[in-house]
């Protein structure tokens, strides 16, 4: 039957997180007809079970910073936008540092973070007081950028998704992508739990289930799946003022090795310190980086050492209330960097393995996808990005 | 009267409103309206309103298909401090 085209699809967007959404709004935005797959729902992998930061400090100097200001400056536009409130605020962000040797290595990274353009220094513990009342007086010193923001995820990842739709893209949810089918070189469409669809351009933006998709093209994509557990507290009085990290937060993330130092289970669970309120009052904290497969539950010994440690940077936490825990899983790539362009195969791109940063990177990886696709070239050097960098 | 402005989730404050319109854009699981609508993202986590969801989307969903929102520790609110003092 007809099922060679479903509506003159220009491109078939793979997932429906807020990478796989922000491809197709910026697709559609621009005149391409889009149909998205998603095989459950909006923000049912990474994109929900994320915290809520839009950090800048957290990136790795270079092209991953750059990347991420970019995206800052428009998430600054972006909800007039879509139209959709996504709470995104800006009022900066700390990672504590607990002793010299960490001093060091968050001197290091200043240095270099200054380079690619992001406000950043180091302050006193006067100074932490001044800015957030309540942190443990064991902290030596911290970083503060004014740069960091937050933003709802799940919001932001449905407001993209409605945009989407409100510029004709096709959303079907509930409809797995078994299969990217392919003519020789080249791929021509998907097969879903619902049929076959065909498109000159496919895009893969299934996080940390994108490689599954690859692996039966023989396409490597080394992105592999690491957990992270969060605790939620009950709804409190506002006095979180921005997103707090720890030092140790950085190491589990760009450099595990460096905990090697610290207690057993920090170490083993690559436990740092991400925390903030929602506008609600919640309290969010984590959190671990675990490579335990695709299992996402949570566990005691990890949401134990996730509240013991956040105790110990802020002591008055011990009287408030858990409503709720949450795992998830990162899409993690061993350079830290997400894969974005097309692969070797012949209309057929990829967007996934951001880890930890694909609500920060959201925004920008959407227009830079768009960009590439419909212009040819974008306006930020995404050679560092090249999926196939891995094999060369 | 209508029943639209009825409160499904006390805890967010969520009407069978909110929740139809959370239906027809695309809802079809309890977690697809609570994140569409922040129900049984509250104190209770959704032991109250879950059942009454489940039923309104059964209007729309063969009711074997309506997933249960996925239940996460603890099982009732519980102070940090008394996590603390388990080993």
């Amino acid at each position: 039957m007809n099922n060679k085209n479903i509506n003159d699809t220009d491109v078939i967007v793979i997932g429906g997180g807020v990478i796989g959404t922000s491809i197709a709004y910026n697709l559609s935005k621009r005149g391409k007809k889009v149909t998205l797959f998603e095989k459950y729902d909006h923000a049912k992998g990474a994109s929900g079970s994320s915290d809520q930061l839009v950090l800048m400090q957290s990136k790795k100097p270079g092209v991953h910073l750059a990347l991420a200001l970019e995206s800052l400056k428009m998430y600054k536009k972006l909800e007039e936008e879509l139209g959709e409130p996504i709470h995104f605020r800006q009022k900066g962000g700390m990672i504590l540092i607990e002793n010299e040797k960490e001093m060091e290595i968050m001197k290091g990274f200043v240095e270099k973070q200054k380079k690619t353009g992001l406000d950043v220094d180091i302050i006193t513990l006067e100074e932490i007081n001044k800015l957030q009342p309540g942190i443990s007086q064991d902290i030596i010193g911290a970083t503060y950028s004014p740069m960091d923001g937050e933003v709802d995820p799940i919001a932001l990842n449905i407001a993209f998704a409605r945009g989407a739709k409100a510029n004709g893209t096709k959303i079907v949810l509930g409809t797995e992508v078994k299969k990217i089918i392919t003519e020789g070189k080249k791929a021509v469409g998907v097969e879903t739990s619902k049929g076959k669809f065909y498109a000159p351009t496919i895009i893969n933006a299934a996080g940390v289930w994108a490689p599954l998709l690859f692996e039966k093209l023989g396409i490597e994509a080394p992105i592999k799946p690491r957990r992270g557990q969060i605790c939620i507290t009950d709804e409190v009085d506002y006095f979180i003022d921005m997103p707090i990290l720890s030092a140790k937060y950085m190491m589990a993330k760009h450099n595990p090795d460096l905990l090697k130092d610290a207690p057993e289970l920090i170490a083993k669970l690559g436990i740092g310190l991400a925390l903030s309120q929602s506008p609600k009052g919640n309290i969010m904290f984590g959190a671990t980086r675990e490579f335990v497969g695709y299992d996402k539950n949570v566990t005691y010994e990890g949401i134990g050492e996730v509240i013991r440690n956040a105790v110990t940077y802020f002591p008055q936490l011990k009287d408030m209330s858990i409503i709720r825990t949450m795992g998830g899983l990162r899409p993690f790539t061993p350079d830290g960097l997400p894969l974005i362009g097309w692969t070797e195969i012949e209309g057929l791109f990829i967007a996934a393995g951001h880890e930890g940063d694909g609500i920060a990177l959201a925004p920008v990886t959407g227009k830079v996808v768009a960009d590439i696709i419909i212009d040819g070239e974008t306006f930020v050097d995404m050679s560092g990005f090249d999926p196939n960098r891995f094999s060369k | 009267m209508s029943d639209d402005k009825v409160f499904v989730c006390r805890c967010q404050e969520v009407t069978v409103e909110d929740v139809k319109e959370a239906i027809k854009d695309g809802a079809t699981t309890v977690a697809g309206v609570k994140i569409r609508t922040h129900a049984g993202m509250g104190l209770c986590q959704g032991r109250g309103c879950g059942k009454i969801i489940a039923r309104m989307l059964s209007e729309v969903e063969s009711p074997e298909k309506i997933t249960p929102g996925s239940s996460r520790p603890p099982a009732r609110v519980a102070k940090i401090s008394e996590f603390l003092e388990v080993k």
